[in-house]
């Protein structure tokens, strides 16, 4: 795991440069960026596991970049906050990052978070329960992380894949907040609810037919998440033409 | 709805110039009429010798004509000289002013009825009719004054716009505006007007008009709602009762709707001002952490990889600049805070809450500083929902935990409290450290006051001065309860949703 490429976007010299220093020990591959124009231009090249985003840049701020990047890209984000503020915080999650670290941040802390978004999920979801889906109008592609919900198809990022396929694997259970967050971040989570409302609203607008109404993906107040998985009866066996 | 009432204006007046014009001026119709009416004798009387029927009904025929051209007083004298001269010259015995048939006597009595009454008709009709153009210029210009000041520029004193506006709407001599709530005075109109301030603001002040006949100036208050909010002084105005108060209603929404806007423009500066000065608190926040960031993230790197291997007292050269680095961070942070709320400028976001949700967040915000150290929190189910700022409340909730695990021993337990208490929610935060003697528990709250002994070094003295800013603007309450060696009890009171106003 430790040949990843990570890709940092900062306007500071010295950060890019204790950055490099320290992540290239740890033996990850780095490039740098100095502004969002720029590294958007790099990511087009070449395929990189991971882009340490700055929050607070001239030009495209931080949070416009993301955006861009997940425009196009399930590339891993993790966004580097100056605030510790919640609204930003949830900002950075709503733009499409995966993980945040709030500046001024300890190297163990942020080689954790790194870990942590990209570690992946050892346990990919029964593939009857796939077939059972598909039957609803939801067809789950496991190997490109492609869903497609009633003729839309969209990609999703490896966090969102692996909490899905987390909630997919265990269907018609509830899963509580801190079981999910550890399994799919990692053991160091556990209290960050605001990850899990985010990633949930991302995922719901991508497979829920009506993302107001969920179906599937059901919240279970104070206590966590559930997939619900319809039943198979002659009267729903057959799917939507 | 707006009402607007005033005692009754005299409707016109007369200068000794203009009357004495209008007074020559109906000597000259009234010879003008006398003219006519002997042209009309003579040619009958010498040239054409009709009968006295006859003479009569050309006699009627002048007098209508000039009552209709003419006014009543015209008509009047014509119509007498008219009978004169029918009775003198026409009617037997023809040269006397006596009349020998009686049945003449009836003719020229019917005659001058007729003649009188046809005067009066007409003056009448013709009065009428100016009276209803005049009504009609007046409507004109009322709302040529409501459209003018409706589309008033913004950028320029309203109450001078509004006194522009009827000077060029209405053809007065002189208007001045007295404007009680800026009390100001605006003058408009061609003709310099005496210094009238005192009288002004008497009219405001007491409500009543004021007119001074001899110089043609009216001084009428101008009531909002029965409040009088300021006074318009008229000189050369021919106004009807009607439309002057029309004018006042206009004048007196004129004024109110520019005091409006004037509220509005002042929250809207005070909005940008607020935003400028966080945006400049945010960039100073980014310009401090960003070498921080560079220095933290180095020497925690070399700290954490054991594989550097460093010496002993290299390792405790290192540890001393990560310490100074998360110092200076809180004190960027904590000064950042306070000047982002301190003077109470600053816009609150209330919001319903659970007192234990906003509990379980501060927890959340605060876990990495906990040291392993056991915070217990007590809150009953049943608190009602408060009604705050969320961030700013787990603001407070954080300094007071971040203080409590500063000022007591590692190991001894905290514990967190929520309950309600004279019908609001009390949230307290129980340390058991060395306590805050009597003489400091009231100089804690102030800005950069850090307790005696050197742990307390280890503070900002900005957190409870920060929590303190947040209660003041939340309009409640922090108080400590504490004494030496046993512990310090900090709390804080909340509204409840239902107090807030809030459903």
């Amino acid at each position: 795991m430790s040949t990843a490429r990570i890709l940092v976007i900062d306007d500071d010299p010295q950060i890019r440069r204790a950055m490099r220093a320290s992540l290239t020990a740890h033996d990850y591959q780095v490039t740098d960026a100095r502004t969002g124009e720029e590294g958007l231009e790099k990511l087009r090249s070449a395929g990189f596991d991971l882009v340490l985003l700055d929050m607070n840049m001239p030009g495209m701020g931080g949070i416009e970049t993301c955006r861009l990047i997940r425009s196009s890209s399930e590339v891993a984000i993790i966004m580097l906050t100056v605030s510790n503020s919640e609204k930003d915080k949830v900002g950075a999650l709503d733009a499409g990052a995966d993980d945040y670290v709030t500046k001024p941040f300890s190297m163990p802390e942020l080689l954790a978070r790194i870990r942590a978004t990209l570690r992946r999920l050892p346990q990919p979801p029964d593939p009857t329960d796939l077939r059972q889906l598909a039957s609803q109008g939801v067809e789950i592609d496991l190997s490109s992380r492609q869903i497609t919900v009633r003729g839309r198809t969209s990609h999703l990022t490896a966090k969102e894949f692996d909490l899905l396929s987390y909630l997919l694997a265990r269907p018609n259970k509830t899963i509580t907040h801190r079981e999910l967050l550890q399994a799919v971040w990692g053991p160091d989570y556990g209290d960050e609810l605001e990850y899990l409302r985010v990633f949930v609203n991302r995922l719901r607008k991508k497979i829920e037919p009506d993302p107001s109404k969920p179906q599937f993906l059901v919240t279970e107040a104070w206590a966590g998440y559930r997939f619900q998985l319809p039943k198979q009866s002659p009267l729903q066996g057959v799917s939507e033409p | 709805m707006i009402l607007i009432t005033g005692p009754a204006v005299p409707e016109r007046r007369f200068f000794p110039r203009l009357f004495l014009q209008q007074v020559l001026r109906v000597v000259g119709r009234v010879l003008a009429a006398l003219s006519l009416i002997a042209a009309i004798t003579f040619v009958l009387h010498r040239l054409l010798h009709v009968n006295a029927t006859t003479t009569g009904l050309c006699y009627l025929v002048a007098i209508l004509i000039i009552a209709t051209s003419g006014g009543l007083i015209e008509s009047t004298v014509a119509s007498l000289v008219a009978m004169l001269c029918l009775n003198y010259f026409f009617l037997p015995p023809i040269g006397t002013l006596t009349i020998a048939d009686p049945q003449n006597w009836v003719a020229l009595f019917a005659f001058l009825v007729t003649s009188l009454t046809a005067s009066q008709l007409s003056a009448r009709a013709k009065r009428r009719t100016k009276e209803a153009i005049d009504r009609q210029y007046e409507i004109e210009r009322l709302y040529s004054l409501s459209r003018g000041l409706l589309l008033t520029d913004a950028t320029k004193p309203m109450p001078q716009q509004v006194i522009q506006q009827i000077a060029q709407a209405f053809p007065f001599r002189a208007v001045t505006l007295y404007d009680r709530h800026r009390e100001e005075i605006h003058r408009g109109g061609e003709d310099d007007t005496p210094e009238l301030e005192g009288k002004l603001r008497e009219v405001a002040l007491r409500s009543t008009v004021f007119l001074d006949s001899p110089s043609g100036l009216t001084i009428t208050p101008v009531r909002l709602g029965g409040r009088p909010i300021g006074s318009l002084a008229i000189r050369g105005s021919s106004l009807s009762d009607a439309a002057l108060q029309s004018l006042l209603n206009l004048v007196a929404i004129g004024l109110e709707r520019a005091l409006s806007q004037e509220a509005v423009n002042l929250a809207e500066v005070s909005r940008q001002s607020e935003e400028l000065k966080s945006t400049l608190l945010d960039a100073i926040a980014h310009e401090f952490k960003t070498p921080l960031t560079s220095i933290k993230a180095v020497t925690t790197d070399l700290l954490s990889d054991p594989s550097y291997e460093l010496p002993e007292h290299q390792r405790e050269l290192i540890t001393i600049a990560v310490e100074g680095t998360d110092r200076l961070s809180r004190l960027v942070t904590d000064a950042i805070q306070l000047s982002r709320i301190e003077g109470g400028k600053f816009t609150l976001h209330r919001e319903i809450q659970f007192p234990s949700s906003l509990v379980s967040a501060a927890l959340r915000q605060m876990k990495s500083l906990m040291d392993g150290r056991e915070i217990t929190v007590s809150a009953r189910d049943d608190l009602p929902a408060v009604w705050v700022d969320a961030g700013l409340i787990q603001m407070v909730i954080t300094h007071l935990l971040d203080n409590a695990l500063k000022y007591s021993p590692s190991g001894s337990p905290i514990s967190i409290s929520a309950r309600t208490s004279d019908g609001r929610v009390m949230i307290c935060v129980i340390d058991q450290g060395p306590g805050i003697a009597e003489d400091e528990q009231s100089r804690i709250f102030d800005r950069f006051y850090r307790g005696k002994g050197e742990q307390n070094l280890k503070g900002t003295g900005m957190g409870l001065a920060i929590a303190r800013e947040i209660m003041d603007a939340h309009g409640e309450q922090i108080w400590v309860v504490s004494k030496p060696g046993e512990g310090s009890e900090f709390c804080f009171s909340l509204p409840t949703a239902r107090q807030g106003g809030n459903e």
